[in-house]
């Protein structure tokens, strides 16, 4: 009897302690590089906005303005009772928790630097829930409508600031004749060929654009008087801006009065730009940011509006701004002391310093911006050509097979080279032979394109590659040539995934330092570049600059602040990246 | 429809669209040869530079010296790339200490382990390890990593060490070795584990013995480009290593056989390749100086050693690839 349950048979033990213990060792193994990141960047956080010095009142008063009416949005939009009964139980249960084992910790272990239980719960309880809220209401109507909108706005401002930022660098008055002489009357042509289809008129409308460009960079020294930056921006941006929102509403065929409220609100905002004062940005360019955000969310508004539910997700922004109103209320009255912030509006907005409280980000903002508006352009033109050709035009035989096969193998071994040999490509190129100049914008764009030139092409290819061949065949046979295929079907198809692609290694490319340093780009400016010939520092090389730093308020503040800043910028183009993808998966 | 939209115009094949044709098609081979030309200027610029240097400095003293001084306060140049490599070796087998065991763990994991659910969020969070810039970890370890080790484990730490910056080198490859790993055990077909099972083994044995053995081309290709990819790296060892380029200290045992204690060279200042191109790349651009010059002879150093790494872990997942 007792040889049947002896687990000791012929086979051999069966141990299914070491299968399990592998299984945790695994695990434990796959989440301990999160973890620790995690970890790290709690602490970046802390530092970055002074929580340690946060008082709990602090803390308390925003949790319960900000954070609580967010999560009821949230709860609210999923509507569902078993799961907001489950969310208040993390919420409840969590801070319990926390509090008894953090101080259990503490009084066992030993007193952990920086930290108390309060900011334990807002990051390990607090945080994981608004994620898995916002999760899980961005998949119902209303939570959709609301972020919806959020995101427009903050995605409108964003672009309408980074636009403004890339006209520092420009000759305003040049842009103004360029695009009034060329820029318009192509854009005229090339509409007017659209409606009647004529032929030649995609030539023309390029012949007189070039034409156009020409005459502007003649007429440029001779003419004397210009308007003011300001309706320079309104004229060439503003206008623009408005006419195309309108466009856009008119194109889903709204009402004569949804158009015109659309275009006008944008050309009104852009114009009250004008007035709009800001210490950061040029003079007049507030045209572009208000056009921006208000033409995003007048677009938005027109289709949110007629949608069967979840309008009174359009309610999110105010709930937010309310609650910081009366956060920021409650803390005046009450009397309760604000921690000391050292990622604030003046960081972002003002020139480094030799002191840690005046020290800003501002000129390395600009910097990074300039150049990565300018790697965007000639990496996504770069890589989208690289990989038509590859996908497109070639051959598994011949002359042009071997060519292809050669570049694929090229841009595989491009891509595991080490970013500061691409430095000295960019040293020993562009800034020394060429003369491009050390640490300006024309060369460190140009090394950084080079830089993430594989990456764009591999994924420009995928997506090249998840186009359906029907649809090219069906092109072919409606008696299309290879590049009318290529223009009207295969690239629109493809489009989101090389947008995608692109957007990602733009994110590599704005956190490199070490071609930056080679190529000899400044580790502190004080005041933001004048020109793209001009010696540009970048928010990676501010952050190197100042971790050599010495003194305590810059290794824990300024430089925790600018790790932040670059983190969100980050953060932001992944997330961009990722909501595209995701948009073009749905409409597959 | 008209009945003149029914003849065909099939004669509109003209010259001009012709010409448009190949046209834009030169407009993209040339987009291509680009990616080549940047492959033929990396190669002509260190090569350039690195020859001028080399026949001012015999290949021999480069390989073989052992002091590293490019800016001389009084004393000569000296140019032996040694105490230089025995940084980046130090670097580089810290880091895979962490990066290869983890990696393949996680990759095990993700691909016999974890559930549907699970793997579509582990993914995707474990790339945000490679995400993150480097200079930013190297923030991390000289801020928060040092202090937490000398506060806790090592009294003795540097403030500029090896160990951190290795620390955090090791955590950055993590996903490249899980995400190249994982593809090849995925790739193991599910007959080969049905098999397993069918012989009484358990998951356990099935994952070890079979799937990792199976799909093992993979992961010791991995690992060369996390090797490679490590000792590329730049901003963490910049930051948080320091810049000395000392030889270690040879220590005796009793019996008189010499020894390095990685003590050593871990817990205190070195320099890598990578970090003595940037100390001299922050001193001087201009060019035409003996110090600039090696810099391009570090940089061929470093482009042949990654090339050769990268060929070769090609050459294994190719050629060792087990067919299915």
């Amino acid at each position: 009897m007792a040889v049947e349950t002896d687990t000791e048979t012929e086979f051999g033990e069966v141990s299914r302690l070491r299968g399990a213990i592998f299984e945790y060792v695994s695990l434990g193994a796959s989440v301990v590089g999160l973890l620790a990141l995690a970890a790290l960047l709690i602490y970046v956080f802390v530092d970055a906005f002074g929580l340690a010095t946060a008082s709990p009142a602090w803390l308390l008063t925003y949790f319960l303005t900000l954070v609580v009416p967010y999560i009821g949005f949230c709860l609210y939009s999923v509507g569902d009772r078993a799961f907001t009964r489950k969310v208040a139980l993390a919420l409840g249960g969590g801070l319990v928790v926390t509090a008894v084992g953090f101080t259990a910790i503490e009084t066992l272990v030993g007193t952990i630097p920086r930290l108390t239980w309060q900011l334990a719960y807002l990051f390990l309880v607090a945080t994981p829930t608004v994620a898995s809220v916002t999760f899980v209401a961005s998949r119902e109507p209303v939570g959709t409508v609301g972020f919806g909108l959020i995101g427009r706005l903050i995605g409108g401002a964003a672009l309408g600031c980074a636009v403004a930022v890339m006209f520092i660098v420009i000759d305003r008055p040049l842009w103004f004749l360029v695009y009034t002489l060329g820029v318009l009357p192509a854009v005229g042509v090339a509409a007017y060929g659209r409606r009647t289809d004529f032929e030649w008129t995609a030539v023309a409308a390029g012949v007189i654009g070039l034409v156009g460009f020409v005459v502007a960079t003649v007429l440029r020294p001779v003419v004397g008087i210009y308007p003011s930056d300001g309706l320079i921006y309104l004229w060439t941006l503003g206008i623009p801006l408005a006419v195309g929102a309108a466009g856009i509403v008119w194109l889903r065929e709204a009402s004569r009065k949804r158009v015109a409220a659309v275009g006008g609100s944008t050309l009104l905002a852009a114009a009250a730009g004008i007035l709009l004062g800001s210490s950061a940005l040029p003079n007049g360019s507030g045209v572009i940011v208000t056009g921006a955000t208000v033409a995003a969310i007048g677009v938005y508004l027109t289709e949110a509006v007629d949608a069967d539910a979840g309008r009174q997700g359009l309610l999110l922004p105010v709930l937010l701004a309310v609650g910081a109103l009366a956060g920021a209320a409650v803390v005046q009255l009450v009397g309760i002391t604000t921690p000391e912030m050292w990622l604030t509006p003046e960081y972002v907005t003002s020139a480094p310093s030799n002191t840690a409280a005046e020290a800003g980000l501002y000129p390395a903002i600009v910097g990074s911006i300039i150049i990565i508006g300018i790697v965007a352009v000639l990496s996504f033109v770069l890589g989208v050509g690289a990989a038509v050709f590859l996908e497109e035009y070639a051959a598994g035989t011949g002359l042009v097979g071997r060519i292809t096969r050669l570049f694929q193998i090229n841009i595989a071994n491009l891509a595991a080279v080490p970013s500061v040999v691409y430095g000295l490509l960019g040293l020993g190129l562009f800034a020394n032979l060429l003369g491009f100049g050390f640490g300006t914008a024309v060369t460190i764009a140009l090394t950084l394109s080079l830089l993430i030139l594989p990456i764009t092409v591999i994924s420009a290819q995928e997506a090249l590659r998840s186009v359906p061949d029907e649809l090219r065949q069906g092109s072919y046979a409606m008696g299309a040539t290879r590049w009318q295929t290529i223009k009207n079907v295969v690239l629109p198809e493809a489009m989101p995934g090389m947008l995608t692609g692109t957007i990602l290694a733009l994110g590599r490319a704005i956190g490199e330092t070490a071609p930056l340093i080679m190529v000899g780009a400044a580790t502190t400016v004080f005041s933001a570049p004048s020109g793209i010939w001009s010696r540009f520092s970048a928010m990676p090389m501010q952050i190197y600059a100042w971790a050599n730093f010495p003194q305590e308020e810059f290794r824990y503040g300024v430089v925790a602040a600018g790790v932040v800043t670059l983190l969100i910028v980050l953060l932001a183009m992944n997330g961009t990246a990722i909501i595209i993808r995701n948009r073009m998966e749905r409409e597959h | 429809m008209s009945d003149a939209d029914v003849t065909a115009d099939l004669q509109r094949s003209s010259g001009l669209s012709r010409l448009k044709e190949s046209g834009y098609a030169g407009v993209f081979l040339t987009c291509a040869a680009i990616t080549l030309l940047t492959t033929v200027a990396i190669i002509g610029t260190l090569l350039s530079d690195a020859l001028f240097f080399f026949s001012e400095v015999p290949i021999t003293e480069f390989l073989l010296g052992t002091n590293w001084s490019p800016n001389p306060r009084g004393e000569g140049l000296s140019f032996g790339i040694v105490p230089l490599v025995i940084g980046t070796i130090t670097v580089t087998i810290t880091a895979a200490f962490i990066a290869l065991p983890v990696g393949t763990l996680t990759a095990i994991y993700l691909s016999e382990y974890a559930t549907k659910q699970v793997r579509a969020i582990l993914k995707p969070l474990l790339e945000i390890l490679a995400g993150i810039p480097t200079v930013v970890y190297g923030y991390f370890a000289l801020v928060y990593v040092t202090p937490a080790l000398q506060a806790t484990l090592f009294p003795d730490l540097g403030t500029f060490n090896a160990l951190s910056a290795s620390l955090m080198i090791g955590i950055m490859t993590i996903p490249m070795v899980s995400s190249i790993s994982e593809d090849a055990m995925s790739a193991v077909p599910d007959s080969l584990r049905q098999a397993g099972y069918g012989l009484g083994a358990t998951k356990y044995e099935v994952s070890t013995s079979v799937v990792v053995p199976a799909s093992l081309s993979g992961i010791v290709s991995s690992y060369i480009l996390a090797v490679s990819r490590a000792i590329g790296e730049t901003m963490i060892v910049v930051v948080a290593m320091g810049s000395q380029a000392n030889m270690p200290q040879i220590r005796e045992t009793i019996l008189g056989i010499p020894y390095i204690n990685p003590g050593d060279v871990l817990f205190e200042s070195g320099m890598t390749i990578t970090v003595s191109m940037v100390q001299i790349a922050g001193g001087d651009l201009t060019g035409g100086s003996l110090p600039y010059d090696s810099m391009f002879a570090l940089g061929l150093t470093l482009f042949v050693i990654t090339l050769i790494m990268n060929v070769l872990s090609d050459i294994i997942a190719q050629r060792y690839r087990e067919e299915y």
